[in-house]
């Protein structure tokens, strides 16, 4: 690297001299704001957990029978004998986002080794763009896609009755999830130092060579994370698997079944719910739920990437 | 077929067979149809090899054309002992060419000639059980290892070029369907006009307004904050544990699920702090749904300020948050508008978020004049694009065909294909004025 840029380690402190008191006082005041702001983050992660936990507390701790909650498929809120079971809800978001994956994850890494590896430039930045444009579309835009477009088309090419189902929603959550995959996975084949590169090269390895025996072991965890955050997506997404799915309630045995997802009973039911409940606050329990999937998710893919860097670094 | 093997080393041999004692009818030049003579056999191989170019060419490196010659009937054998060679090589051709190793044919064709005059003027005599071999003189041309590593790396890449070419063509198969479908209503009244007629006719301009005020009000909340996280982040965190909590902080807040933000937003906005279900409650959610946007690309924009800007001011007497001001922030700006519009475009599209916290149904608002402009109090809700397509895809019932035929009304799918194409073009044009940016400044980029 020609140049050094700003990194936030191991930098002097800058001398104050000849700044007025009121100077300085402003200096603090200002000083103390950007502080605040950057402690922000945190605040917003525990406020959200905070007031999310605090909708579900009640039933959380008080009427919800948890090994029926997570064993049960029967979900049935709005009967005389409510009855929650998430069990089916639970199915429906592991089958859509494991099809999806199993759609983005080869697609995706496909596309980083392409866009990192075996391409030109102009190529490249033209590549980038359009995937940036499947990540702008907005998730409503993609589940009208599912209802309009892909429903149809599912029909016509497998001959389901209905055409809003499994394999809708995975196909829709690849598309959906495949720009994190290749823009992170991407950043990390880019992390591997050139040496290791060019190394091969002087052994005589092929382009494809170093992909496979030198980019892929060293860039391991970086294109994992860029997997698990494509799963996160996945099962975050909301408006677009309401559209895509069909909403039923039950345990998928093939593709062409139709399921619904924690998130999208959410979004369908929450407006129903009269506000204070049992129904009401189950749906923030899922919220819980979802929360505490995502965090975990999201934690161990910003731990391995912490991995490779702390090891660089080494 | 005469004999086609592929040894080890990747190179192509090609066997044709000659018998010794010929009989009966011409062979194929196969084990079991033996030529009769080298000279068929030649004429075997003429064909087979033969093209309008040097055929030289399909001899690729160490591939090999032998003429065996073998018993005829149950006693042949395919293995033979070699007892003459000749060369082909293109580059080392003169006018001398005999075919030996030092002065070899220039091509295919020539080879098979000189094949033949020898064999006419009964220079070449094989017994049964040897070999003729013809082969490229080998100097500089790839080895069969080299031709299958490069057919190998030329398969990885059409492979993963159709792989990405996969993800390309779904975006633009997309957006020209959406944009074909919604042809018969893209017109500027779309745009300006509310809708009408239980949302069967008329366009977009309420949830338009709607979403500008939301992606107005929630920009307002996030950007100051956003950025000053950003600047805290890159110029004040020190490498410890806080700031790797603060980190892993912003990383979760981009990762929490819209739909919890939305329970957020109803828990903390709608009912905590008793914003009721509002524009505010809608823009505060949304706002700290995309502050993460904002962080992440003004962290990278003030990293890319080179080290010694600071130092050089530093050493000029400055403090800390007079270099911030006067140098950082100035060199980053368009790097930090970047994230802004980013955001811009997340909090356009976004639906979830405000599904509960105060996108309406239907209202109707003034279309002529300043009010059309300021229709929402921050009190009430407001319609949204991204609701309005959501509305239009399961609420809104087609219009009967009288009405359409009657013109009172539009068919449902116009509108709902008009709205998503309206919505869509929004949200890809601010990111085009995104990507726009950051390659401009790419290219001015002064360091």
């Amino acid at each position: 690297m020609a140049t050094i840029t700003g990194n936030l380690n191991e930098r002097p402190t800058p001398a104050r001299r000849g700044t007025s008191s009121l100077q300085r006082l402003g200096e603090l005041a200002i000083e103390s704001l950007i502080r605040l702001c950057g402690y922000s983050a945190i605040l917003f992660v525990f406020g959200i957990f905070f007031f999310v936990f605090r909708e579900g507390a009640p039933m959380l701790f008080g009427g919800l029978d948890l090994l029926k909650f997570f064993t049960s498929t029967d979900w049935n809120p709005v009967s005389k004998t409510p009855s929650y079971g998430i069990l089916g809800l639970l199915a429906g978001t592991a089958s859509v986002t494991v099809l999806s994956m199993a759609l983005a994850v080869p697609l995706g890494l496909g596309a980083a080794v392409f866009v990192s590896e075996f391409c030109s430039p102009k190529i490249k930045e033209a590549l980038k763009i359009a995937i940036e444009m499947l990540a702008a579309i907005p998730s409503i835009v993609w589940g009208f896609i599912a209802y309009m477009m892909l429903n149809p088309l599912i029909i016509w090419a497998t001959g389901a009755p209905v055409g809003l189902n499994v394999l809708n929603a995975s196909i829709i959550l690849a598309l959906m999830s495949v720009p994190v995959i290749v823009s992170v996975g991407e950043d990390a084949l880019k992390a591997v130092p050139d040496s290791y590169r060019e190394a091969a090269l002087a052994l005589g390895a092929s382009r494809w060579e170093i992909v496979y025996r030198v980019l892929f072991p060293a860039a391991k965890n970086g294109l994992l994370a860029a997997v698990l955050l494509g799963i996160g997506r996945a099962i975050g997404e909301t408006m677009a698997v309401l559209m895509a799915t069909g909403n039923a309630n039950q345990i998928p045995t093939s593709p062409l079944d139709r399921v619904q997802t924690l998130t999208a009973t959410i979004a369908a039911e929450l407006g129903e719910a009269v506000q204070g409940d049992d129904h009401y606050r189950v749906l923030f329990v899922i919220g819980i739920l979802l929360f505490v999937i995502a965090f975990v998710v999201n934690l161990s893919a910003d731990l391995i990437v912490r991995g490779i860097r702390g090891k660089q670094n080494a | 077929m005469p004999d086609k093997n592929l040894p080890e080393n990747g190179s192509t041999h090609f066997r044709y067979f000659v018998a010794a004692k010929p009989n009966g009818s011409p062979g194929d030049g196969t084990l079991e149809h033996p030529s009769r003579s080298i000279r068929d056999a030649i004429e075997g191989i003429r064909a087979r090899h033969a093209g309008d170019s040097p055929s030289v060419r399909r001899l690729n490196g160490y591939d090999r054309i032998d003429i065996c010659s073998v018993l005829k009937g149950p006693a042949a054998k395919a293995e033979t002992k070699q007892r003459y060679e000749f060369f082909v090589d293109p580059l080392g051709a003169t006018d001398l060419a005999i075919g030996s190793a030092q002065l070899p044919w220039p091509d295919l064709e020539s080879a098979l000639e000189g094949v033949a005059k020898m064999d006419a003027e009964g220079a070449i005599s094989l017994a049964a059980g040897e070999h003729l071999s013809l082969s490229v003189r080998e100097v500089f041309s790839a080895t069969p290892v080299d031709r299958r590593k490069r057919r190998h790396e030329r398969i990885a890449q059409i492979a993963l070029g159709l792989v990405t070419l996969s993800l390309v063509v779904p975006l633009v198969a997309i957006l020209s369907h959406l944009i074909y479908k919604a042809w018969p209503v893209l017109t500027p009244s779309f745009l300006f006009e509310n809708p009408r007629n239980q949302m069967t006719a008329g366009g977009v301009w309420a949830p338009l307004i709607g979403t500008f005020y939301l992606v107005f009000i929630s920009l307002i909340i996030a950007s100051p904050i956003g950025v000053l996280a950003g600047v805290y982040l890159n110029e004040y965190a020190r490498d410890n544990w806080f700031t790797r909590v603060v980190n892993l902080a912003v990383v979760n807040l981009a990762g929490v699920p819209s739909i919890v933000h939305a329970l957020f937003g109803v828990g903390a906005f709608v009912m905590f702090a008793n914003m009721g279900e509002s524009v505010l409650a809608a823009s505060c959610t949304l706002a700290i749904m995309t502050l993460p946007v904002i962080i992440t690309s003004t962290r990278e924009a003030l990293a890319s300020v080179p080290m010694n800007f600071r130092e050089a001011c530093w050493n000029m007497g400055a403090s800390r948050w007079q270099t911030i001001r006067t140098i950082v922030l100035p060199n980053s700006i368009s790097g930090i508008l970047t994230g802004v519009i980013l955001q811009v475009s997340r909090a356009a599209g976004e639906t979830a978020p405000i599904l509960f916290t105060g996108a309406a149904l239907y209202m109707t608002i003034p279309t002529k004049g300043l009010r059309s402009f300021f229709p929402y109090s921050l009190q009430d809700g407001c319609m949204a694009l991204s609701y309005h397509l959501h509305v239009m895809m399961t609420q809104v019932k087609g219009a009967s065909p009288e009405a359409i035929e009657a013109g009172k009304s539009l068919p449902l799918e116009h509108l709902q294909y008009g709205t998503a194409v309206v919505l869509i073009g929004l949200v890809l044009t601010v990111n085009s004025f995104s990507i726009g940016l950051r390659m401009y400044l790419r290219s001015r980029k002064k360091w």
